[in-house]
């Protein structure tokens, strides 16, 4: 109990230290977490909204919602599966539990993540679209996408430092997923043989819930969203679990 | 004294490391065996690459032995560790913060040690400035105060002594050297005869991952004098 108040302590320290070393970078500092997503959305308004003339129906907030939930995973998982793997310096000078590596990495990309989704808010809000009672739901699917994104970067994380040629691999894996994620399509395009398959995928879902959320005002299905939470904590366990098994092995890993 | 059980036994010791998956182990340790006892000052001596490192990041709890036993009864060990975890872009006080809870204090522990850490570094008012900023002098003077103030039972010190300019150079050395002094438990790896006849009250000789003497000081390191004339 004692350890893991110190590794929280620590896990929280070394998130805030790396997100101030991140911003300390640039001259803008951290206005680039806003200024940075302001100009991809740009592009994808001007693309989509302009040049193809989606300008006066949802298509552009449709696209958006996609596109910054996304975007959260796709950083987690390619950034996060590099965690132990390039902390190999650091693990042979000091035993520490190898997990708190992803965590560390999932927390800092969630804090920039959360400028982005502000930013979401307020376009959505100047394109029309008010708040509605479902708002109430939204923190349950930011926690859903959470425990998934973490289940997912511990099984990457776990695995890259053995076989670090699966970077390009997971590169191209989550390319697959992004088009098949619904990140820019409406579920009911996908022909009716493969929808059931279409909403195994849990991002299918993770997505249609923040569109019904903030621009149908729909309450989300909450029995799919439990369901992927219960899948997305054995995950997690596993995940772990795997890590733990490694944790003296990871060490001797020759770079 | 000699009666007294050892803080830490090998016996027999192997540590192999792989490259890939599937490719063939390299032994770094092969036989290894030896005892630490408590407040005594160990030293093992050895040339580069005959796995010293390893046995230390062993003895670390870092990595486990491949075969034969090791055991630790209960104590704490780590290595000294200089810059750990060091981020350019902090500051000084930031780093410090940082990398002495990667060493295994709480926050709070080294908040309270942040004052002898400022004024041992002598940095003055670079302590709140980005180590970045930091001739490697500097940082070298930060990354020793900060490690000397973690406090482990069984301290293990990879060649290093004192480090930095000259003048803390001389100062970091001889706390060091009160510190093995003391009635500490510590682990010394070098490969200069010198300084661990000068610091330990034994001495452990490893060649080629193997252990080839143990004992009094004078007389392994008139082995290992041996042994490298012949070669």
């Amino acid at each position: 109990m004692k350890k893991l108040f110190k590794y929280t302590e620590l896990i929280l320290y070394k998130t805030y230290a790396d997100l101030r070393a991140e911003s300390e970078r640039t001259y803008l500092g951290f206005l680039w977490w806003i200024f940075e997503p302001i100009m991809y959305m740009g592009v994808f308004y001007i693309f989509f909204g302009i040049l193809l003339g989606h300008r006066t129906d949802d298509y552009v907030p449709f696209l958006l919602i996609g596109l910054t939930s996304w975007q959260w995973l796709k950083s987690c998982l390619s950034h996060g599966a590099e965690t132990i793997k390039g902390a190999t310096p650091l693990m042979q000078q000091v035993h520490l539990p190898k997990v708190v590596f992803p965590i560390i990495l999932v927390l800092t990309d969630t804090v920039k993540f959360l400028f982005i989704l502000s930013l979401l808010l307020i376009f959505l809000w100047l394109y029309g679209y008010g708040i509605g009672i479902t708002y109430l739901a939204l923190p349950l699917i930011l926690i859903v996408q959470m425990l998934f994104v973490l289940a997912g970067t511990f099984f990457l994380a776990a695995i890259i430092p053995f076989i670090p040629d699966l970077r390009f691999v997971v590169e191209n894996i989550l390319l697959a997923l992004f088009f098949m994620s619904g990140v820019m399509i409406r579920s009911d395009i996908v022909p009716a043989a493969y929808q059931s398959f279409y909403y195994l995928n849990p991002i299918v879902t993770i997505i249609e819930s923040y569109r019904n959320i903030l621009m149908y005002n729909v309450w989300p299905d909450g029995f799919s969203l439990m369901v992927i939470s219960i899948f997305s904590l054995i995950c997690i366990w596993l995940g772990a679990k795997l890590i733990g098994r490694f944790e003296y092995i990871y060490p001797k890993i020759m770079l | 004294m000699k009666q007294e059980q050892p803080i830490i036994s090998l016996r027999n010791v192997g540590i192999s490391y792989k490259r890939r998956i599937l490719s063939e182990p390299f032994w770094a340790i092969k036989d290894v065996s030896f005892d630490l006892h408590h407040g005594e000052t160990l030293g093992i001596i050895g040339r580069n690459g005959v796995g010293k490192s390893t046995l230390l990041r062993m003895m670390a709890g870092i990595i486990k032995p491949n075969i034969g036993t090791f055991i630790n009864r209960g104590y704490s060990a780590s290595l000294l560790c200089l810059q750990l975890g060091f981020i350019p872009y902090l500051s000084g006080r930031e780093n410090a913060i940082l990398s002495g809870m990667l060493m295994g204090l709480r926050k709070k522990e080294v908040k309270a040690k942040i004052d002898a850490i400022l004024e041992f570094s002598e940095l003055g008012n670079f302590f709140d400035e980005p180590i970045a900023t930091y001739s490697s002098g500097m940082k070298a003077r930060l990354g020793f105060s900060v490690a000397f103030q973690v406090d482990p039972d069984i301290l293990l010190v990879d060649e290093v002594l004192g480090v930095g300019d000259e003048d803390f150079r001389q100062k970091s050395t001889k706390v060091m050297r009160e510190k093995i002094r003391s009635n500490k438990t510590i682990v010394f790896v070098s490969h200069q005869a010198a300084i661990i006849k000068q610091l330990c009250n034994r001495a452990v000789w490893i060649e080629e991952g193997v252990t080839r003497a143990e004992g009094k000081p004078e007389e392994v390191l008139a082995e290992y004098n041996k042994f490298l004339s012949i070669k």
